[in-house]
């Protein structure tokens, strides 16, 4: 019994608060020029979907960003540290090892400014704002990218670049 | 048996000879306690759904210690029986099993029935509802979508051969063993409402306690939907938007480890184990 009451008790104490809400909603709209949200302000009130009774829904499965996503990045993290510590502790310059290290880091940073617009950026509340970052990211890697390849065809190189800032 | 019976006889005189002297000192100290009340403020959050267009405030409540039983909840009751019946919250066991009282205390999410009242430090304690989520009145949070998440990872045994003996699904010691630090979640929401990452996806991300229930479910040796239960974690959001922030471990009341099971799912899924 109690379940079935519940969920008109809460529409009913939400139309009891619907005029005030109204009122102040209009008060303010007198000093907004546009009626669409911020994206600065904080999210407006719950929305359940379905009833209470229905589990959350689930997303559908796709391993390439789920489980090996994360074992790629992780593989990646611990791969970048044996390429760090190598050129130094080899004292040789090698084209091969800065190439596959300035990749490494590329992708790396790569992933991880991913992640940070996954956590800040939700597609559900700014999918304009979401698809904004997520190019502009891969805009910056690509830049990133081939400026670490001009650098290592026409200039010294990363590995040869830190140590004589190391000396200098 | 005679020599015994006296000297248990002598026993139970000495004890009563010491007896008045133990009264005495006790009646003492009390005496003393009653004399200066030790009062304690609570900066408790309100806020009424009656009045939606009143901005939530914070009310400062003063009790006297000496008349307040030792944990937050007992103030709370105090305060709600003597001086505002209006002052909302949800309780029922009173000792930690129920997880209806989970509020945060001074910053720090967990049981009202718990956590002690501060007595070394004269500062007021603050009492907010769990941070981030719908207030429904004061310090009653709405939990219909940490319910709803809970109901999505299907948190029952599924399993489709018969039991052997054809009475009870039979399990081995170590595998029960495994069990242990999981079963015991009283589903309170400190740990998801301490988490970070919760508060930016809990649309999305199932926070620390539904996957402490999820592992549960996933090392039960009797469960049969191990990878069913697998491929609904596989996406960005449900399971990866952990971070390893560790906040859900340090705010659990109960003392368990919603972070190791989470890191256990990640290997699982990664290694296939």
């Amino acid at each position: 019994m109690a379940s079935i009451m519940r969920p008109s008790l809460l529409r009913q104490t939400a139309l009891a608060a619907k005029p005030a809400f109204r009122n102040n909603a209009i008060k303010a709209a007198a000093f907004h020029t546009s009626t669409q949200r911020s994206a600065i302000l904080p999210p407006g009130p719950q929305r359940i979907e379905g009833t209470v009774n229905d589990p959350a829904p689930i997303p559908i499965p796709n391993a390439t960003q789920g489980s090996y996503h994360w074992t790629f990045e992780r593989l990646l993290a611990a791969g970048l540290v044996p390429l760090t510590i190598a050129p130094f502790a080899a004292g040789s310059l090698n084209p091969t090892t800065d190439a596959i290290l300035c990749s490494a880091v590329l992708l790396h940073s790569h992933i991880g400014f991913q992640s940070v617009i996954i956590d800040y950026i939700p597609t559900r509340t700014y999918p304009g704002l979401r698809k904004f970052f997520w190019w502009g990211l891969n805009l910056a890697t690509v830049t990133v990218g081939v400026g670490l390849y001009e650098f290592e065809t026409n200039d010294v190189g990363v590995t040869e670049a830190i140590k004589r800032l190391w000396k200098a | 048996m005679a020599a015994l019976r006296s000297s248990s006889r002598i026993l139970s005189s000495s004890r009563a000879a010491f007896r008045p002297s133990a009264v005495f000192s006790r009646s003492m100290a009390s005496v003393s306690e009653t004399e200066q009340p030790r009062i304690k403020s609570f900066q408790i959050y309100r806020w009424n759904p009656d009045t939606p267009t009143e901005k939530p405030r914070l009310q400062t409540y003063s009790i006297d210690l000496n008349k307040t039983g030792p944990m937050i909840l007992d103030a709370l009751i105090k305060i709600k029986n003597e001086q505002d019946p209006s002052l909302t919250f949800r309780r029922s066991c009173r000792e930690g099993i129920c997880g209806s009282c989970a509020m945060n205390i001074n910053g720090q999410n967990t049981l009202a029935c718990l956590c002690r009242i501060p007595t070394e430090s004269a500062s007021d304690v603050k009492i907010y509802p769990l941070p981030h989520t719908y207030v429904v009145k004061d310090l009653v949070p709405d939990l219909t979508h940490f319910y709803k998440q809970y109901k999505s990872i299907q948190p029952y045994l599924q399993r489709d051969t018969p039991a052997e003996d054809g009475k009870e699904y039979r399990q081995s010691k170590a595998d029960r063993k495994k069990l242990d630090g999981l079963y015991e979640c009283i589903l309170c929401a400190c740990c998801s409402t301490s988490c970070p990452s919760y508060w930016w996806n809990s649309e999305e991300y199932l926070g620390p306690a539904i996957l402490l229930q999820s592992y549960r479910w996933l090392v039960d040796s009797r469960d049969e939907r191990t990878a069913e239960r697998k491929a609904k974690l596989e996406n960005s959001m449900s399971l990866y938007r952990c971070h390893t922030i560790l906040n859900c471990t340090r705010a659990c009341p109960k003392g368990l480890n919603p972070g190791k099971a989470i890191a256990e799912i990640k290997k699982q899924m990664s290694i296939g184990a």
